[in-house]
């Protein structure tokens, strides 16, 4: 019910934003993305998460059409359930599956953007919401949020150089929203350390993970193998 | 200085000869490769208790199980435990020869009395060093060899750490050098106990008494006991999981290796001042 009216106040907001057309602007946008088959760049992965103290390290991404991406690196590390990397082109790709309405403009990193809301049209969608801000003159995403059903919400911001043409972010900023880690004095077994007062536990504190991209290696004919995570 | 070798050399024999020793190396082996088997069969299971908390935000990527964490558990685990396996030994290293009255030929050697506690005390503590590398050896090779190397994520009551696996090996050395301080404040107040009291039983209940009282203050968090927390040297004896934090805090662990010498002293002194007063009875 909640997101039947959520898709009659954005058809309604729609009216307001009538001059720039959101079907046109993703299929531009999906143009680029098609362009891709696959690609593999190194990865700087920075991470600021409410809990969780660890260090920065380097990576190699690997993406294939439609929806197969993998980070791999030395170490433990941690990415958000839904990555926007992994997502938003496939999101955007799978035309037939939501209907978009422009639901306002904003100025991202000097660029003019629309901001379209993606309304999955099946009800059982792990989607809620996607709102992307696309750039009208050049469309890339510079930001996106995207609302799922178990994950909550996911914000990115996008950062694009000499790989925009394709749509390949230079860097992306994650931002999370995460409930702060709390273990028990006992299961930590820290008995030299005083228990910090107690804290709602259904506060959420903000985090960051940032990816900066090099080296992108595009449509090199990836093998699926490398895909398969090894336990 | 010959003589004090002699004697030494005559006690560490006699700590290698007796059965008792061995119910410790075989404890370690034994809750070592328990561990590791639950561990192998189970493992992600029970991580997913801790890593639960991100899991709906969260994938974490890369070996999570592997021998660092499991060789970080066992050590926290059994460093509450071996305290209890080291009083075994050094409880009634001078205690059990008095009661069975051989103290009285070993005070027959021209040997002083203060030779004779720290041969005793000494022995005890090789007997907590060999203690210690088996447990390096079943911890850390043998989970290396079972679940692989890797980056460690630590557990403490602020959340996670993740330590590099190139950044490791360097704090399981110096980790294993403080749980050797902190066994050895156990080794030094068994052989203090058994110095003062005549029965072999007594000095090593006694021990183990202590220290799980002492471990009981230290959970709970109550305004009365955080006053005489800092001053138990059970407080200090798992300052080796500060090893394992992000940044290091270097000055707390230098305040329990400090606290922890403190008691070795304060023990073994101890120790040498009430043997060498000593009225031998029996």
């Amino acid at each position: 019910m909640k997101s039947v009216t959520l898709f009659f106040l954005l058809i309604i907001s729609s009216s307001c934003f009538a001059g720039d057309d959101p079907g046109t602007l993703i299929r531009n946008l999906n143009k680029k993305f098609k362009l891709i088959n696959d690609y593999t760049a190194q990865v700087y992965m920075q991470f600021d998460i409410p809990g969780v103290k660890m260090k920065s390290m380097n990576g190699k991404v690997f993406y294939k059409q439609p929806d197969k991406f993998r980070i791999k690196a030395k170490g433990i590390f941690f990415l958000p359930k839904q990555n926007p990397m992994q997502q938003v082109s496939s999101m955007l790709l799978d035309t037939m599956s939501y209907t978009s309405v422009i639901s306002g403009y904003e100025t991202i990193q000097g660029k003019n953007c629309a901001i379209v809301n993606i309304i999955p049209l099946k009800n059982t969608s792990e989607l809620i919401l996607g709102k992307f801000w696309i750039d009208l003159q050049n469309p890339l995403v510079y930001r996106s949020q995207i609302t799922t059903r178990n994950s909550g919400t996911l914000d990115t911001e996008s950062f694009y150089s000499d790989r925009s043409a394709y749509a390949l972010p230079e860097k992306v900023i994650i931002h999370v929203e995460v409930n702060k880690i709390k273990v028990p004095k006992m299961m930590a077994a820290d008995l030299n350390k005083k228990s910090k007062p107690k804290s709602d536990p259904n506060i959420k504190e903000k985090g960051t993970i940032i990816l900066s991209f090099s080296n992108y290696k595009i449509n090199t004919k990836l093998d699926d193998e490398v895909f398969i995570k090894e336990d | 200085m010959k003589e004090f070798k002699a004697i030494l050399i005559n006690e560490l024999i006699k700590t290698m000869k007796r059965p008792r020793t061995y119910i410790g190396f075989g404890v370690i082996t034994f809750v070592c490769l328990m561990l590791q088997a639950a561990f192998y069969k189970d493992g992600k299971e029970i991580l997913s208790f801790v890593t639960q908390q991100f899991e709906n935000v969260f994938n974490i990527e890369g070996r999570v199980l592997n021998g660092n964490l499991i060789c970080f558990i066992l050590l926290q685990t059994l460093i509450v435990q071996m305290p209890l396996l080291v009083a075994l030994v050094t409880g009634d290293a001078v205690s059990g020869e008095t009661a069975s009255g051989t103290i009285r030929f070993l005070l027959t050697r021209p040997a002083s009395r203060t030779k004779i506690v720290l041969a005793k005390w000494l022995a005890g503590l090789f007997y907590t060093l060999l203690l210690l590398i088996i447990l390096g050896i079943m911890a850390l090779v043998v989970s290396r060899f079972i679940f692989g190397e890797g980056d460690l994520m630590s557990l403490n009551s602020e959340g996670l750490t993740v330590i590099s696996g190139d950044d490791i090996n360097w704090r399981w050395g110096y980790a294993f050098l403080i749980a050797f301080l902190s066994l050895g404040v156990v080794a030094s107040l068994g052989t203090f106990l058994s110095c003062i009291l005549d029965n072999s039983i007594t000095p090593i209940v006694s021990v183990m008494a202590i220290i799980i009282i002492f471990t009981i203050i230290g959970m709970f968090d109550l305004p009365s006991f955080d006053v005489i927390k800092p001053f138990l040297f059970t407080t200090h004896m798992i300052s080796w999981k500060n090893l394992f934090e992000d940044p290091i805090p270097f000055q707390d662990i230098l305040i329990s290796i400090v606290v922890l010498a403190f008691h070795i002293l304060l023990f073994i002194s101890l120790s040498i001042f009430y043997f060498n007063r000593k009225d031998i009875q029996s």
